[in-house]
């Protein structure tokens, strides 16, 4: 599970935005102590750092340069100052993405997945297992006891989410905002072949009544 | 000035003069001159005059066809002053004066609403700033607390976060240059990732989206056009029919790359069309839309206009509108190297 430290001064930012990485499975640390906050963050021995420009006693620029003159841990700058010279800045000060607020936060998501992902190198947890039904994402396959499937990419990463979110109700539109995030436009339509189709490949390797459609609300496992 | 409407001008020194050499003339027939001596006196006298006259005619002439010539020259007509030269007849000089006095007191009126507008300008920008982090706040408490009413209200505060980035762009739209770097991208990257932004608007809004040809590179400011593209989109949404077909297709030339967005909406009147890139233009459809501020596609001409591209618009009425963009491909508006 990856870690990420949070340098923002808004306190509701902060918490909330703790609140939504914890959700998808990250580790948060966070502190309000602006003046000593390099020294902390690097102590905090985080895989990536979120950072704000508008801060107190040091703005985000100085405190990029500072993280960087003592480590490469990657950083992400998240500002609500949009210029290009911001941008620029930034990249020049060794960040390594920059984000505006406000963000959609499945970009910020997205965002913070890829940074990982070149950092890190793979993702650690390759493989959700949930009763017994297993979902390798690297190489597409669900599999279940001896017997296996192999995935397109649009039923891999729908079974992924509704994996990830087990026991929640997911909605046909958070689905495709989902799918759409990888540039797979997919309508209503496709969505629906979709689920079928990945309805049939489960059933095929013995898993009935894994994916349970919710009317008028949308989809969920478990 | 008109030889004619100058003399008009002087007539009451002319007969007063025909008056007065008549009366002399007069004068010395009844002491008996000689007709050839009055004559003559009479010629020198009427010569005088006109030589008076016409070097008046000619010196006053001389300045105000210059003056008028400068005033048809200029594009801003308030400048005149400080173009004409100091004239040397007296009348002239009063207006040289008046004029000088005047434009410098305009200037100085100018220079106070070009303070006080980019002041407000200025307070409107760090107004967005400010306004983002609430905004950013909010969506975060919503996200991580989805139910029915929160999902409403995310709706509603990404139509606040809509408004207040086109408010950013307007503030900004008069001085584009400020804020502006000629990039190489993708048209593809560009487009594609402008969709996305606008993703759960577009699912909630039925969209089935094609793409086709978009993978060119074109030179452009990425921020702007994204905007543009987003307004775009959002007419889109904004004028559609039951389901949306949305269609982004480009197409290259010689020396540019059109993007063209079909859709398949309510289309625009014909008699509208003239008319839709003009400043709260609304026409029949913002009548019956009752949304439109007619600011968006305003906003995208503007824009265009400064970063050099061409946009037009075509429509037929219920059945869909394309608006197309012009990137030019020359590689003369890159300003970076």
């Amino acid at each position: 599970m990856a870690k990420i430290f949070i340098i923002e001064d808004d306190r509701i930012i902060r918490t909330e935005l703790c609140n939504l990485l914890s959700r998808y499975g990250y580790d948060c640390e966070v502190s309000d102590q602006f003046e000593t906050i390099v020294e902390t963050a690097l102590q905090s021995n985080s895989q990536l750092i979120l950072l704000d420009v508008n801060l107190p006693y040091f703005d985000g620029y100085h405190v990029c340069r500072e993280i960087r003159k003592q480590s490469s841990v990657p950083i992400i700058i998240v500002t609500s100052r949009d210029s290009e010279l911001d941008e620029l800045m930034s990249m020049n000060l060794g960040a390594d993405d920059f984000i505006v607020k406000p963000y959609n936060t499945q970009i910020l998501l997205a965002r913070i997945a890829s940074v990982l992902r070149r950092s890190v190198g793979n993702e650690p947890t390759n493989t959700v297992i949930y009763q017994d039904v297993c979902l390798d994402i690297s190489k597409s396959i669900v599999s279940f006891h001896d017997k296996e499937a192999e995935l397109s990419k649009n039923e891999m990463r729908i079974l992924h989410l509704l994996m990830k979110n087990r026991e929640h109700i997911i909605s046909r539109n958070d689905i495709m905002n989902d799918l759409w995030q990888s540039d797979e436009f997919v309508d209503d339509n496709t969505l629906t072949v979709n689920i079928n189709r990945l309805r049939k490949k489960l059933e095929e390797i013995g898993v009935h009544d894994f994916l349970v459609t919710k009317r008028g609300q949308g989809y969920m496992i478990g | 000035m008109k030889l004619r409407d100058y003399l008009r001008d002087k007539y009451i020194f002319i007969i007063l003069q025909i008056l007065a050499i008549a009366f002399i003339a007069y004068m010395l027939f009844t002491f008996r001159l000689n007709l050839y001596a009055i004559l003559f006196i009479v010629t020198i006298l009427v010569g005088a005059d006109i030589a008076v006259l016409l070097g008046e005619y000619i010196q006053k002439q001389r300045f105000y066809k210059v003056l008028i010539k400068c005033l048809d020259s200029l594009d801003q007509k308030c400048l005149i002053a400080e173009l004409i030269d100091k004239p040397s007849f007296a009348e002239g000089i009063v207006l040289y004066d008046v004029l000088k006095e005047s434009s410098k007191s305009m200037n100085d009126q100018i220079g106070l609403y070009k303070h006080a507008s980019e002041e407000y300008r200025e307070y409107i920008e760090t107004w967005v700033h400010e306004i983002k982090t609430p905004i950013a706040a909010s969506k975060l408490i919503l996200e991580n607390n989805m139910n029915t009413s929160s999902k409403s209200v995310a709706e509603e505060v990404t139509k606040i976060e809509a408004f207040v980035e086109q408010a950013l762009f307007y503030s900004k739209s008069n001085t584009v240059e400020k804020d502006y770097i000629i990039k190489e991208c993708n048209l593809n990257t560009v487009v594609k990732s402008c969709v996305k932004k606008h993703s759960k608007a577009l699912i909630e809004s039925q969209t089935s989206l094609a793409f086709e040809g978009l993978d060119c590179i074109v030179y452009t400011d990425v921020k702007w056009i994204d905007f543009i593209l987003g307004q775009i989109i959002v007419n889109s949404m904004k004028y559609k029919k039951e389901t949306l077909h949305l269609k982004f297709y480009a197409r290259e030339l010689s020396n540019s790359v059109i993007l063209s967005i079909k859709d398949n909406g309510v289309g625009i009147q014909e008699k509208d069309l003239p008319y839709v890139f003009e400043k709260g233009f609304t026409g029949f459809n913002g009548r019956n839309f009752a949304k439109s501020t007619g600011i968006g596609l305003y906003l995208c001409k503007k824009l265009c206009d400064k970063m050099g591209l061409q946009i037009s618009i075509s429509s037929v009425e219920k059945e869909g509108t394309v608006v197309q963009i012009a990137f030019p491909k020359s590689k003369m508006v890159i300003f970076e190297t």
